[in-house]
């Protein structure tokens, strides 16, 4: 932990000449913030089954002399940086908020429907281990649509971490639509954290793709804050190997006669670790809620490991809030049946895994990125994710 | 054809087949008739090669093949089919891609190209017509939802598509009404090919009076005890097995 506050003291010049002054504003009390909570350990609840300080074992170079190119960023967009993502809440915040140089802004003014998504792919490339502070703001004002679709890449073996904080501010009857996909090496740290906050009648959908990683932490923060809210979470995540894959959601209903429905899927092979950890906190002026929270995992080995963990909070008395949820083998009776019709042990296993996970993927609205995800899982279930075929959404690759 | 010469087996550690012969030559209609727990079920499972049944000692063989050391789904190429009496549920997983799956993996051992799409859903169409199943199966996941009607009708429909030369019908008269027994009765009859070969496990007369058997066994605590034609399933309808039991 001290070498990144030494690095951020003896660097701060640096930083902050290649960075935006509204980034720069917000680095000392994120450093006080990062000094007083440090790494998290497995003790704090949120971070139980994640070793955060695993992640930050390499010796990470961090680029911080890339010259900025600098664009004024509507006052609309720059006076809620840093409203959503509290510093003082979460180390990975903090330290995002106090070494971020980059800053992806997306703003959809009022009224403005986008029909084709905004693509963000991210590719990591280095010759040496490399460490990457992102920072994504979006926008989306009263009754406008956008869907992001954003991708992440790994191009070469090799130690890669990156943070990365998200605030989405989704407006009143907006629309809002992330889809997030990871392909990363087995090198790779990802610990990301998205905030939403959801306006009356908004709506906001997030999907997670977990294709390939190393160790990955995901939080997705959504408060429902308007009345009519609603926010729909999905995550899919395929590991195997060591792979290490930590999904962690809080859905804050906040308002009255919102809407949540939640479903992670994980399949969890050899020896890989999947989590889940899904708090539903409903507060007592949020009648009317509707919630539904499921995590189900299947697990293939005798090794691999799950955790779950749904939690449903409700201090409302009229509300309507399922939560659930299960961990399995892989049905030996349905796979002797394919047997007998001549199916190949391996082929039936993978018929079970990809059946597994479709039912997520069918939920996807979005037509042709629903079948690229069938694609690309049933893909990643054959082993074959090295070489991209024809891919057209997740952009090029070797 | 197929030759089963003094099968034991077992499952946890229990015997239940206890020195099992019979021999079935091309286009015979074989029925085995039994009480609960004679070893009806567990003669299908052995010759399928369910993992969780031991044999203990005996041959079988098939088409000159030793079976007992095949997987599952080599016995399946070999041309063995398996009827279930229960008919598992696999949600997600669609009818067309699982017979697909299943054709196309019986394709690649006799060493044939896999069966293109349209054609596949032509046989597809002709073969569920037959029994009755209508168009939405192809889309439907395997035995998802299905009526225990549905289900027995689906495993003639395989059946067909996968044209066996040895079909073992564990039960699938059980659960049935009397018009879903005559279209699964009168579909197998449709369905069969000339020469294939099929044994029918059954506790009553009346799946027979559809599939005509040529030769009926009686099997009591997992051995063949009494062998004859047709009339000794008419007796056994009539009579139960008892009268049998104190012939032993």
């Amino acid at each position: 932990m001290n070498q990144y506050l030494e690095l951020f003291q003896e660097q701060r010049a640096l930083i902050d000449s290649n960075s935006l002054p509204l980034l720069n504003s917000c680095r000392e009390a994120a450093a006080e913030a990062f000094a007083r909570l440090g790494f998290p350990t497995k003790r704090v609840e949120r971070y139980k089954y994640t070793d955060v300080a695993s992640a930050f074992a390499p010796e990470y170079g961090l680029k911080l002399d890339t010259p900025l190119s600098q664009q004024t960023i509507p006052d609309v967009v720059a006076s809620r940086y840093g409203t959503l993502a509290d510093v003082n809440d979460d180390a990975i915040t903090a330290l995002n908020t106090m070494l971020a140089q980059e800053l992806t802004v997306v703003h959809i003014p009022a009224g403005e429907r986008r029909q084709q998504p905004i693509r963000l792919t991210r590719q990591l490339h280095s010759t040496v281990p490399l460490m990457q502070n992102r920072r994504l703001i979006v926008v989306v004002e009263e009754g406008a649509e956008v869907s992001l679709l954003m991708s992440d890449q790994t191009d070469d073996d090799q130690d890669f971490l990156t943070t990365q904080v998200t605030e989405i501010f989704v407006g009143k009857g907006a629309s809002v639509e992330v889809y997030d996909i990871e392909r990363t090496n087995a090198r790779c740290h990802r610990l990301h954290q998205l905030y939403a906050d959801v306006s009356a009648g908004g709506r906001f959908l997030h999907t997670s793709f977990t294709a390939t990683c190393g160790l990955t932490r995901n939080t997705t923060n959504v408060r429902l804050s308007g009345e009519g809210a609603s926010t729909e979470l999905l995550g899919t995540a395929i590991i195997d190997g060591q792979q290490h894959c930590d999904n962690n959601t809080l859905i804050d209903h906040a308002a009255p006669g919102c809407k949540s429905h939640e479903l992670y899927k994980y399949v969890a092979d050899e020896h890989a670790t999947g989590a889940f950890a899904g708090r539903v906190l409903v507060r007592q002026e949020a009648q009317q809620t509707e919630s539904q929270e499921t995590n189900a995992n299947l697990v293939c080995t005798p090794w691999a490991r799950i955790y779950t963990q749904p939690m449903l909070e409700i201090y409302a008395d009229d509300v309507q809030c399922s939560h659930g949820s299960t961990v399995g083998q892989m049905n030996e009776a349905a796979l002797f049946y394919m047997q007998q019709r001549g199916i190949g042990a391996d082929e039936a296993r993978l018929l079970l895994k990809q059946a597994f996970t479709a039912d997520v993927l069918n939920l996807i609205p979005f037509e042709p990125l629903r079948d690229w995800l069938r694609n690309l899982a049933n893909r990643r279930f054959e082993g074959d994710l090295n070489h991209c075929r024809t891919c057209q959404l997740c952009g090029p690759t070797k | 054809m197929l030759q089963i010469r003094n099968l034991h087996a077992s499952v946890g550690g229990k015997e239940i087949l206890k020195g099992i012969d019979l021999t079935v030559k091309p286009g015979e209609i074989h029925a085995l008739m039994g009480l609960n727990g004679a070893g009806k079920s567990t003669l299908s499972y052995v010759m399928a090669g369910h993992p969780a049944y031991t044999v203990t000692e005996g041959s079988v063989t098939y088409r000159g093949k030793d079976l007992l050391t095949m997987s599952p789904d080599e016995r399946a190429h070999e041309g063995i089919f398996l009827s279930f009496q229960q008919p598992v549920e696999i949600p997600g997983v669609m009818m067309f891609n699982f017979m697909r799956a299943a054709i196309n993996a019986k394709r690649k051992a006799s060493g044939q190209e896999p069966i293109g799409a349209s054609e596949f859903r032509t046989l597809m169409q002709e073969k569920r017509k037959l029994v009755g199943l209508d168009s939405r199966l192809a889309n439907r996941g395997v035995n998802e939802g299905f009526s225990g009607g549905e289900r027995k009708r689906n495993e003639i429909f395989q059946m067909a598509m996968l044209e066996p030369s040895l079909a073992i019908l564990d039960e699938t008269d059980s659960g049935l009404d009397v018009d879903a027994l005559r279209i699964v009765g009168e579909g197998f009859n449709r369905l069969r090919k000339e020469d294939t070969s099929a044994i029918v496990i059954t506790h009553y007369q009346r799946l027979l009076d559809y599939i005509r058997p040529d030769i009926v066994h009686v099997l009591i605590d997992g051995r063949i005890v009494k062998t004859g034609g047709p009339e000794l399933a008419t007796e056994i309808e009539q009579r139960g097995f008892d009268w049998i039991k104190e012939t032993l």
